[in-house]
Order: C-alpha cells, then sequence, then structure tokens
C-alpha cells in the first residue's frame, strides 16, 4: 500500500516535467549539422590511462573552437587507477633534487625570463626535464602543466627522459648529408648498439641527430658534449672516437 | 629651425664621439697586427691552441702591445681554417697549427717573408698566393655585409665604432625623420634576406602606420636551413651592424623593445651578441636616452629551442610569447598584430646588417649592385663537394656558375658537378645547365629554386638525386609543426613513397602519386614550410627525372648511394693487396692474402663505406642494379 503511494508520487512529480527522452526514430535530437558524435577521453586498456596528454594541439587547431582543454582539475577524469599510476610514477623519481631548480625559478621572477629560457635554464641544472622539476615550475609560477608540457614536448632541444655521460651528435645538416652523415651515424649506432635519440644501457653515451650545427665546411662533423666538435669524420674515426671515449672511462 | 637641427645634430655627433674610447680600440686601420678568424669553423678546427701559440710567441719576443693581436669575426673561408691574417701587409695563412707560429711571427711580423708550407695554394698551378686580396675566393666578391667581419674584433664596440659605427644611427636621428628613412630604404629596393624576399621599406611602412602605442622590432636570426649559416656569421663577427640596423629600424617605426630571436645551437652568437648589448648599453646606444635624443629602445635576447619552423614570423612570435611555436593564419599580418598583440617588424639579420651600410652610402649606391628587382648584394654560404668553401657575398645577379667555379674554386679533384642545392629545404637543385641562370629572386624561382636564406650546397656524381629529395622531404616532415592536415600527413605520404623508392620497392605510377601530393601539399598548407616543402622533390622530377626512373625501373641508383640497391666489390686489377681494407673492415668480411686482390663476403657487407674511404688506390667500387652486380662479382645475385 505504502509502496504504492510511494511509486504513484514520483509518478506524479515527474509529470509536468519536461521530457528528456526522444521517441526515436520518430523524433530525432537535433545535432549540428555535421556531427558525428560528442568527445571523449580514450582510455588505454593497457594500462588503464586516458590516452589524451593534453598536449592541447585538438584545442588550438579545432576550426570552430568547441574544445577546451581544462587546465584546472575540475573534473575528475573517470580513471580510478590513474592517481595511483601518477602517484607511483612519482615515487620512482623522488630522488630528483629542486634545489637547482630555485635559481631558475628566481630569475624567472626577478628578469622575465620568457618560459622557454626558463624551461632551457632547468635542463642546463638537470641534464633534461625531470617531471618533478616540471611540476614544481607548474606550482610556483602558476604556468600550467599541460602548457608547460606541450611546450617541452614541442622543442626538439628539451629531453624528458635523462641522458648519457657524453651526448654524441651527429649534424645531419645538407653539407653534412652529402658527405656521407647517415653512414657516420650508422656506424655510432653499430658500435655503441643504440638507436639514434637513445642512451646506451651504461648511460655514457647518448647518439643524437641535429639539423645543423653550423660548421658546413668540416661536414661531416660530429660534436661531443657541447664544446668538442670532430670534423670531417669517416665511419672509421666514429668508431675510434667511441673507443677513445670508452677508454678514457676506464673501459676497454 | 635650421639652427636647431644643426645644433641637434652636433649634439648627436658629440654623443658619438664621446662614446667612443679610443685606448680600448684593438684593431686599428693600417696598424701591425694579427687577425685570428674566431668563428664556430675555425674553433672547430683548433684555433684555440693557436691563440695561446701567438699569445705565448708574442710575450716571448716582447711583442705584446706592440704589435695587436685581433680575434675577429668569421673570415668567411671556413674550409682553410684555422685562418691567421698579418695585417697591413695581408699575408693569409691557411690550415695554421700552433707549432708553425713562432716561424709565421718571425718570418711574417719581424720579417719580410713567408711561412710557405701555410700559404693558400692555388688549385690549379699548385704556386703559393702569400696575400688575401689575390686569392679567388676573396677577390670575386664584393662584401658590404661582411666588410667589418674579419676586420673588427667583435667583442670591442671601441672597434665597430672606429670603423664609422653607429654613424648613420647618428645621422638617422639628427634627421629626426622617420618618414624620409623609410622612404630611403624603398628606394634602395632592399629586400628581406630571409628567404621570402619582401621589400623591407614597405614592410616598415605596414609597421609606421600601424595603429598602436606600443611596437616591436624582431631580428629574426632563428637560421634552421641546414647548411645556411651567414646570419651565425654576421652575429659572430659583427654583432653592432645588426644592433645599429634594428636602432634605425625601430626609430622608423616609432618601436622601443627589440627581440633577437637566435638559435640556441649558436653559442657563439648568443655570447658576443650579449656583450654587444651590454657595451651599447654602457655607452648610451641603447637604452632611455639615445646619444642624448631622448629616443627609446632597447633589445632581448630570446633564445630558440630547436624548432625550424620557428623561422616562421608568427610560429618565432609564439615562440618568444612562450608557447608552441606554430604558425597561425594570416592576415592579420605581424605589422598589425604582432608579439602580444601589437604591431610588429620581423627583419632577417642580413637585412638589418645592410641598413646602416645603405643609410651612409645612399640608395642610389645600393641600387647600383645588382638587376631586376634585386638590388644589393647577398651572402651565399658556399657548401658541399666545392674544393673552396665558406661565405660567399656578390651583387644580385651573379650566376652560379660564378659562385661555384670562379670563387669557389670547382669541384673536388676527380669529380664532376652534378647539380647545386639552394634554399635549403624549401629549395630546390639545379643542373649544370642551368649554372648560368643569375641569383635574382624572380629568375631563381622561374627555375624551381629559391634564393631563400641562401644556402648553396654543391653536389657531385656520387650523390644521389633522390636520396637527396628523401633527405629534405625527411626534414620537412621532421620539422612540420603538425597543426595543418596537407602538411603533417601529405609530406609524410611523400617521404613514404620516396624512402619506398630508394629502399627498390618503388612501382609504377610513384612519380605520378608524388606529383599529385606535392600540388596538393603546395596549394593547401597554412605555411611557407609546407607550401614550399614538396620544391625539392619537384626540381628532382624536373632535371633527374632519369635518375628517379632508374631507381624505380631498374632498381637501380646511379650515383651508387642508395645502401638497398648497392653492392660493394673489389676490382682485382686496381688492388694491391695491402690489407688495409681487410684491417677497418667492421664485421671482417674482406678476406685476401697479402699483395693479392682481396675479395668481399657480400653476404656479411652492411655496407658502412669505410672499405671504399679508406682504400687509397680506388679499388673498392660498387655496382648497382641486380645484374650488373651478378655479373661484377661473379656470384648469383
Amino acid at each position: 500500500m505504502l509502496g504504492m503511494f510511494k511509486a504513484m508520487r514520483t509518478t506524479l512529480r515527474h509529470l509536468p516535467m519536461r521530457k528528456i527522452t526522444v521517441q526515436y526514430p520518430e523524433q530525432r535530437e537535433r545535432l549540428p549539422e555535421r556531427s558525428r558524435g560528442l568527445f571523449r577521453v580514450v582510455i588505454d586498456p593497457a594500462n588503464g590511462e586516458p590516452r589524451c596528454r593534453s598536449c592541447t594541439l585538438c584545442e588550438s587547431n579545432c576550426p570552430v573552437q568547441v574544445i577546451r582543454v581544462n587546465y584546472t582539475s575540475k573534473y575528475q577524469l573517470p580513471v580510478p587507477n590513474a592517481a595511483r599510476i601518477a602517484e607511483a610514477r612519482l615515487a620512482a623519481q623522488r630522488d630528483v633534487d629542486l634545489t637547482p631548480l630555485q635559481p631558475v625559478l628566481d630569475d624567472y621572477y626577478e628578469h622575465g625570463t620568457g618560459l622557454i629560457a626558463m624551461l632551457q635554464n632547468a635542463q642546463e641544472a638537470y641534464g633534461y626535464l625531470p617531471r618533478l622539476a616540471i611540476q614544481e615550475i607548474s606550482l610556483q609560477t602558476g604556468v600550467s602543466l599541460s602548457q608547460l608540457y606541450g611546450v617541452s614536448s614541442f622543442y626538439n632541444q628539451f629531453r624528458l627522459s635523462p641522458v648519457g655521460k657524453h651526448i654524441i651528435t651527429v649534424c645531419h645538416g645538407t653539407a653534412c648529408h652529402v658527405a656521407g652523415a647517415s653512414l657516420i651515424t650508422a656506424a655510432f649506432s653499430e658500435v655503441l648498439e643504440v638507436d639514434v635519440g637513445k642512451t646506451t644501457k651504461d648511460r655514457l653515451f647518448t647518439l643524437q641527430a641535429v639539423s645543423c650545427v653550423g660548421a658546413c665546411a668540416l661536414a661531416p662533423v660530429v660534436r661531443v658534449g657541447d664544446d668538442e666538435t670532430h670534423g670531417r669524420m669517416t665511419p672509421d674515426k666514429a668508431r675510434k672516437l667511441v673507443v677513445d671515449l670508452r677508454r678514457s672511462e676506464g673501459i676497454e | 629651425m635650421s639652427t636647431t637641427t644643426t645644433d641637434r645634430a652636433a649634439a648627436i655627433q658629440a654623443a658619438l664621439a664621446e662614446a667612443l674610447h679610443p685606448d680600448s680600440v684593438v684593431a686599428h686601420e693600417g696598424a701591425l697586427e694579427i687577425r685570428i678568424c674566431a668563428g664556430t669553423a675555425c674553433h672547430a678546427s683548433g684555433r684555440l691552441g693557436v691563440r695561446d701559440a701567438v699569445v705565448e710567441e708574442l710575450a716571448n719576443r716582447g711583442l705584446t702591445g706592440k704589435v695587436a693581436f685581433v680575434e675577429t669575426g668569421c673570415h668567411g673561408f671556413c674550409e682553410k681554417g684555422p685562418i691567421l691574417v698579418i695585417q697591413p701587409k695581408g699575408i693569409f695563412y691557411a690550415h695554421v697549427r700552433p707549432q708553425d707560429v713562432a716561424a709565421i711571427i718571425e718570418q711574417s711580423i719581424e720579417g719580410d717573408g713567408f711561412v710557405e708550407k701555410r700559404l693558400y695554394r692555388d688549385l690549379h698551378t699548385g704556386e703559393p698566393v702569400p696575400y688575401e686580396r689575390d686569392i679567388p675566393f676573396y677577390k670575386g666578391q664584393q662584401r658590404l655585409v661582411l666588410a667589418l667581419n674579419g676586420k673588427i674584433d667583435p667583442y670591442s664596440i671601441d672597434d665597430y665604432l672606429s670603423h664609422e659605427g653607429y654613424a648613420a644611427l647618428a645621422d638617422v636621428l639628427a634627421g629626426d625623420d622617420p618618414d624620409a628613412v623609410i622612404e630611403l630604404i624603398t628606394e634602395s629596393k632592399l629586400r628581406g634576406r630571409g628567404g621570402a624576399g619582401f621589400s623591407t621599406g614597405t614592410k616598415w611602412r605596414f609597421a609606421r602606420q600601424a595603429k598602436g602605442e606600443t611596437k616591436y622590432v624582431i631580428c629574426n636570426a632563428d637560421e634552421g636551413d641546414p647548411g645556411a649559416f651567414m646570419d651565425r656569421s654576421v652575429l659572430e663577427g659583427n654583432p653592432h651592424a645588426v644592433l645599429e640596423g634594428m636602432l634605425i629600424a625601430a626609430f622608423a617605426i616609432g618601436a622601443h623593445d627589440g627581440y633577437v630571436y637566435v638559435r640556441a645551437e649558436y653559442p657563439f652568437a648568443v655570447a658576443r651578441l650579449d656583450a654587444a648589448l651590454v657595451q651599447a648599453r654602457e655607452r648610451g646606444l641603447l637604452g632611455l636616452d639615445i646619444l642624448g635624443t631622448g629616443f627609446a629602445f632597447d633589445v632581448h635576447i630570446s633564445e630558440g629551442a630547436g624548432a625550424f619552423v620557428c623561422g616562421e614570423e608568427t610560429a618565432l612570435i609564439a615562440s618568444i610569447e612562450g608557447k608552441r611555436g606554430m604558425p597561425r593564419t594570416r592576415p592579420p599580418f605581424p605589422a598589425v598584430s604582432g608579439l602580444w598583440g601589437r604591431p610588429t617588424n620581423i627583419n632577417n639579420v642580413e637585412t638589418f646588417a645592410n641598413i646602416p651600410w645603405i643609410m651612409t652610402h645612399g640608395a642610389e649606391a645600393f641600387a647600383a649592385m645588382g638587376v631586376g628587382e634585386s638590388r644589393g648584394t647577398k651572402i651565399f654560404s658556399l657548401t658541399g663537394k666545392v674544393a673552396n668553401g665558406g661565405l660567399v657575398e656578390v651583387p644580385m645577379g651573379a650566376t652560379l656558375r660564378h659562385i661555384i667555379f670562379d670563387i669557389g674554386g670547382g669541384m673536388l679533384p676527380g669529380r664532376t658537378f652534378k647539380a647545386v642545392q639552394l634554399g635549403g629545404p624549401s629549395g630546390g637543385c639545379l643542373p649544370d645547365e642551368m649554372l648560368d641562370v643569375k641569383v635574382d629572386y624572380e629568375e631563381l624561382s622561374a627555375s624551381g629554386a629559391i634564393v631563400g636564406s641562401g644556402g648553396l650546397v654543391v653536389v657531385d656524381d656520387t650523390n644521389c638525386m633522390v636520396d637527396l629529395a628523401r633527405y629534405f622531404l625527411q626534414f620537412t616532415q621532421d620539422e612540420s609543426c603538425g597543426k595543418c592536415v596537407p602538411c603533417r600527413l601529405g609530406t609524410k605520404r611523400m617521404l613514404e613513397t620516396l624512402e619506398r623508392i630508394t629502399a627498390g620497392n618503388g612501382r609504377e605510377g610513384d612519380i605520378e602519386l608524388l606529383e599529385e601530393l606535392a600540388g596538393y601539399i603546395i596549394e593547401g598548407s597554412l605555411c611557407a614550410l609546407g607550401g614550399t616543402a614538396p620544391n625539392p622533390v619537384l626540381t628532382t622530377l624536373r632535371y633527374f627525372r632519369d635518375e628517379l626512373d632508374a631507381h624505380i625501373s631498374e632498381r637501380r641508383c646511379p650515383a651508387g648511394q642508395c645502401k638497398a640497391l648497392i653492392t660493394y666489390y673489389i676490382d682485382a686489377e686496381a688492388c694491391t693487396g695491402c690489407m688495409l681494407c681487410a684491417k677497418k673492415c667492421p664485421t671482417s668480411c674482406i678476406s685476401g692474402e697479402k699483395k693479392q686482390p682481396h675479395v668481399i663476403d657480400v653476404s656479411d657487407c652492411i655496407k658502412c663505406d669505410t672499405c671504399r674511404q679508406v682504400c687509397k688506390f680506388d679499388a673498392v667500387k660498387v655496382w648497382s642494379g641486380i645484374e650488373q652486380a651478378a655479373a661484377a662479382t661473379g656470384q648469383e645475385a
């Protein structure tokens, strides 16, 4: 008896309300003409994380500007273990010392160095941009994490993972290319057993290719670190260079 | 009225004279001095050791202070570094090593002789050429922008001031008529040297007419074209000329703030520019009251972070603002809405460096050089397989043949000319029948190439044109910011097609596919990066179609460069059995007895080219095409 009344009350209460269901297919929801549905963030089944990296590309490219990337975490993403994964990632990086970051941030405030210059200084301090450092920058400057990530992943100069002790840079400018830069890279890649852009397991070498170091008269050019430049390289010299560098580290 | 104008001019001249501290001038015109090139290339060739040796040797001989020692900017003849020049005699030493310094000072400073083994040698006769003015590389040039490069110390503002530096600025400030300045620049027909070749005077006028209190001047030193380094050299060798150009531009358009956007890959340029800014502020040439006139202007350095697309002006502005460097649609042009939404004038380094010369010598003198709509001079960086590479400044309208063969000395011995690549990834390759084309914005565009920023890469018969086209496309594909579809996906598809062709898997119809894609990319791209990206492929199709055909239909690389299509073998007749290649081979796939012809085991060969490079007798050769390889090696293909 009581149950019946309760059901009646619910029915009566909903009677004057606006109907939210549509009699499909007689009636259809009116979507914009070319709409193919609504967006949602795709969750990667492999690790349960959202595939979206908040790079803001879609936001800046959308011709009708209907996408907004929320920099504030107003909406919780429907990922139950996202927080746990983030926590685990941070735990793996706990040893990042944030003291070298402070002068960089001070410089930003005092001299108004731009965002890119600040990231460059931070990279100089660490050799790469550790996640914790980016988070700290975001926290202190109020620049959103997604914007910082967007900028640091756009420019070739920024590295988001640690590098080896010796960074071997092979110039791939036009002059170096016609002089055989790809053979040099192949030789390094073979003897170091890493691909371009990667670091050896012993954290001694990072092999990278750049577009031009501007020393075209000495092509092909290889740089070790920031200061040492080797001109007129050959695959043979490249192998020898690695042997020499390994020897200087006490490895035969 | 006229007296006040004269008073003002006199006051400015007095202020300029005060800015110069004559005691700290390092490079005096006409005095006995040693000049060493401190450019990047000479640095890489070991100039630091030579510098220390010179300082020590001068001290040992008690010449310190008597003979001036100037560390100058780039001399341009980068092939020959480290370079040492004795002035005022004009003796030019190339490839100097520290142990040569003592002899050079003894012979050429204390005595009147030369150290013959370090002199430049004529390419054909082998005769030593002691004097800089006689060397064909310098003789064929007309140096306007590079005039002071290699003469003055870039770290010394006094050197620049003592060479009539900032005189053009003083004149402009004394004249106090921005419109007249713009008029003069327009009359000189100066066009942007960064690549597009837009009239500088018109650009300034737009920026001047744009409404707004705050305006900006930006110097684009994001020289990303692989193979071009003239902007770096100008900034390294004569940063004050660029600053003076920026000051004049700022005065003309009414700006009070400027930025130099420079590549972070150029540490010397950044350091020297930074020093120049500090000195200019100290001497009252930058700041709130320039030369006592009340005109205010200051310059900030903004370092790039390695993105080629940031050479595009709207992307550059986004980058200075601290965003991802992605171009946007124009209009509105930066002259109306640029940096932080304010009217902004962007010019290239070389354009700014031209300004002081034009202001001092007049528009007619500038317009007298060059042809048609292209006036003045242009710096080219001549690199690749050319005998004498380096920076070459010639009047507009010079032929490519003049630049490559008269100034550059032609090809390396034993090689034949195949093509010259102009304008980097936006340009194209021209074959030898096009060598008489004049370097002129319109004429080069008609040929399919562009003047661009001025990179000239010479290619010889050992280079594969298809591979070169693939290389440029890979570059633009890497550097595409990803904003618009034609550039992001179109270049990717073109690259995949070319990679397939160079890997020996070309198909019928690939050429048509490339042409079709190129058309869409050119039409649909947002900025110049995408709009010019297919150019290298299109010129290859136009001038080197037979090479492409050979790759596709015969599976053959005529130049013997595409790894997948070649086989190494040793010519039994030429091989002397010296065993050098066998020793150097990383996979030990070369076998043979001493003094007996060697054989390469093709199955183990990784085609690293080491054997070919180490062989002194040219016995290691390459066959391309399946049948020829089988015939040559006597093995089953």
